[in-house]
């Protein structure tokens, strides 16, 4: 499926995913999203990796639950522990089939995201390697000076932001060198296409999930 | 062909006390290379960003005058228009792609220019070939040297079909033999293409028979000079004298590649006590990231020791009270808000409490001539300000072990003397070992004890 269709799609059951108050809701959710994944042929193991690193936040939020909730303690536990596997299974069918630069460019071209938004994520992405060595230089200038940058220090946020400005201001030039222009029309090399069917699909997914929960009320 | 040029500009960055760009007048002669250089600092990005329409767009702005594209302002010509006219390479190549492969930068740019699928597919396959790049399409940017990347900027510059084209400091980061690739690249799209290009370099070797015209920003102002003189440019000051034996840092078969590059290999050298070595080389040689080998910033092979012990061995922590770098870019440097604090800082956990007492750094604060910026933020003072700030925080912290990149960037002849001077007497007073890379010899040499030089992959002693 398109990434811009599974994007709705996420949100639409996402949200109304943290009023309901179901379960079965929430293994069913969990349950297609995986289908889908193996569909897409994301590779068993990294879907292992995935529960398994969010097994613990499961298992404490339900073990806070249990013991804690005011009121219908197995119940409550037992729905926030699926609520964080749902999520993380929600999330999953649309990162991992997808790269970001086919998110982001879907997401420009069929919900009329940003330009400017899209290419500067895109561009911190591939930045990765040149912020690494920045963030080492900022340390050892500091150890230089006798001194160490903690996390809650505001002058290692200063430097964070300073860094990431000149960066951020390099690239911004080489882009508008390079034609870029912000609110003018570019063409498309390849564009991918949405049919009507995914936007339907969308629609009755997140509709039936929605009714389902009103008129049946699941465990 | 597209008429560029600038009428009468007098241009100020926000943040600078004065103009850095006063009454400048210039037009580019078509279908010509012309070679701009000078000093660092001495305005020469300013021009070229300024004639690529990029400034005043981000930062700063013109007090007067116009940069004329085609007769119309370039300020009000869309970045996609002005692309098919004006391109720009920029000096640090690895900052000018927003895309992950060859391929998907290439498409980003035509893109831009609203071409159709079989248009860009054209383009990018004609300009591939012709730099005979079709090997990289699929490669990573990231992973390509800088000077693999500046071929690829030029070709998705070529892509563009602008007929004029900036490269600002090109060089910087490009080995020689890929210069010399990039040189008859762009003396081939002057010839075939009639293109028009305008080069900036500070440094103005290998030139000759290239370029038709050469322009020097110096004291006198912009003048232009005659190319016959690239022939027979004066001859670099050489460093007289030769290093010492008592050393604290050893490295021993010291070796290190940056993407994928081998820039040094079996290097051995020990940095004598007491003496100032001027480390040069061409720009991409590796010089930097031998100080960043030796900051334990930067794989490596090989050893470092200090006082005989393993550099593996020793904490980063530690390290760094005895191995002092001064990076090229001042900003990276500082700690603190203000050049008071800085200064503060540096005293507070400086190796020489007695040494730097409040009446000798007021007497250095005094010669640098940063007394009425105290109270100024770093962020805010000018460039030399910044690299005279920087060596003071830096001589003032003292470690035994100082490696300094570019310090004299950009700096008046004045400032340049005092921070010299301040350097050799805190290097003999306090016998630290100091290695330094400065592109300016001019003057600077004299205060030099001994020189070596990273050529090819190798470390020698340079004899004068």
């Amino acid at each position: 499926m398109n990434p811009a269709a599974v994007f709705v799609l996420m949100l639409g059951i996402g949200i109304p995913l943290t009023f309901i108050k179901s379960v079965i809701l929430n293994v069913v959710v969990s349950s297609v999203c995986l289908a889908y994944l193996l569909f897409c042929k994301v590779k068993p193991k990294t879907l292992l990796t995935m529960l398994l690193v969010a097994l613990p936040l499961a298992f404490g939020s339900y073990v806070s639950q249990r013991f804690y909730a005011s009121h219908d303690q197995v119940h409550i536990a037992w729905i926030y522990a699926t609520r964080i596997i749902a999520y993380l299974n929600l999330g999953a069918t649309l990162t991992l089939p997808n790269s970001v630069e086919n998110i982001l460019f879907n997401l420009a071209e069929h919900l009329n995201f940003s330009k400017t938004f899209v290419y500067g994520m895109l561009s911190s992405f591939n930045m990765i390697h040149t912020i690494r060595v920045q963030w080492k230089r900022i340390r050892y200038s500091a150890l230089v000076r006798g001194e160490r940058y903690r996390l809650f220090q505001p002058a290692l946020y200063l430097r964070i932001i300073v860094v990431s400005l000149n960066l951020s201001g390099d690239l911004a030039q080489a882009m508008t060198s390079q034609g870029f222009s912000e609110g003018f029309p570019r063409s498309r090399y390849e564009k991918d296409e949405l049919p009507v069917w995914q936007w339907l699909l969308v629609s009755i997914l997140i509709v039936s999930y929605v009714a389902c929960a009103i008129i049946f009320k699941p465990w | 062909m597209t008429s560029l040029r600038l009428a009468d500009v007098t241009f100020s960055y926000d943040d600078c006390e004065g103009p850095i760009v006063e009454n400048f007048s210039y037009e580019l002669d078509e279908g010509t290379i012309s070679l701009i250089s000078g000093p660092s600092g001495c305005g020469k990005s300013t021009v070229f960003k300024l004639m690529a329409g990029l400034l005043p767009q981000y930062g700063g702005k013109i007090l007067s005058g116009k940069v004329l594209l085609e007769n119309a302002e370039i300020e009000s010509v869309v970045p996609f228009e002005r692309a098919k006219r004006v391109a720009m390479l920029f000096q640090n190549p690895n900052r000018q792609f927003a895309m992950k492969t060859v391929f998907s930068q290439f498409v980003f740019a035509l893109e831009n220019l609203q071409l159709d699928h079989q248009e860009i597919e054209e383009r990018i396959n004609d300009a591939l070939k012709r730099f005979e790049l079709e090997d990289f399409k699929d490669r990573n940017l990231q992973e390509l040297s800088g000077g693999e990347q500046q071929r690829i900027a030029l070709a998705l510059v070529y892509s563009l079909k602008s007929s004029v084209i900036l490269l600002d400091e090109p060089f910087a980061n490009v080995d020689p033999e890929n210069r010399s690739k990039l040189l008859e690249d762009l003396k081939r799209l002057q010839k075939e293409q009639r293109k028009t290009i305008l080069i900036s370099d500070h440094d103005s070797s290998g030139y000759f028979g290239i370029v038709d015209h050469w322009y020097r920003f110096s004291s006198q102002g912009f003048v232009e000079k005659d190319v016959n003189e690239l022939k027979t440019r004066e001859q670099q000051p050489k460093v007289i004298g030769m290093p010492k034996n008592d050393a604290r840092l050893f490295w021993d078969d010291l070796g290190f590649e940056v993407s994928k590059r081998k820039l040094l290999s079996n290097s051995s050298f020990c940095l004598p006590t007491g003496q100032i070595g001027l480390l040069s080389g061409k720009n991409g040689c590796g010089k930097s990231t031998l100080f960043a080998c030796l900051c334990k910033l930067h794989e490596k092979t090989g050893k470092i020791t200090f006082d005989q012990k393993d550099s593996d061995k020793i904490k980063l922590s530690k390290w760094a009270k005895n191995v002092g770098c001064a990076f090229q870019n001042s900003l990276d440097q500082f700690i603190k808000l203000t050049v008071e604090e800085e200064i503060l800082a540096s005293r507070k956990n400086t190796r020489h409490k007695d040494y730097w007492s409040e009446e000798r750094i007021q007497k250095a604060i005094k010669a640098l001539n940063l007394t009425g910026i105290m109270k100024h933020s770093v962020y805010r003072i000018s460039g030399g300000q910044q690299k005279k700030l920087q060596l003071l925080v830096m001589l003032i912290m003292a470690q035994p072990i100082l490696l300094i990149d570019e310090p004299f960037a950009g700096l008046d002849q004045e400032s340049l003397e005092v921070s010299c001077s301040l350097l050799k007497e805190t290097v003999e007073n306090l016998q630290l070992s100091v290695l330094l890379i400065s592109h300016q010899r001019v003057r600077v040499v004299s205060f030099m004890d001994y020189e070596i030089s990273l050529e090819n992959g190798i470390l020698k002693e340079v004899s004068a």
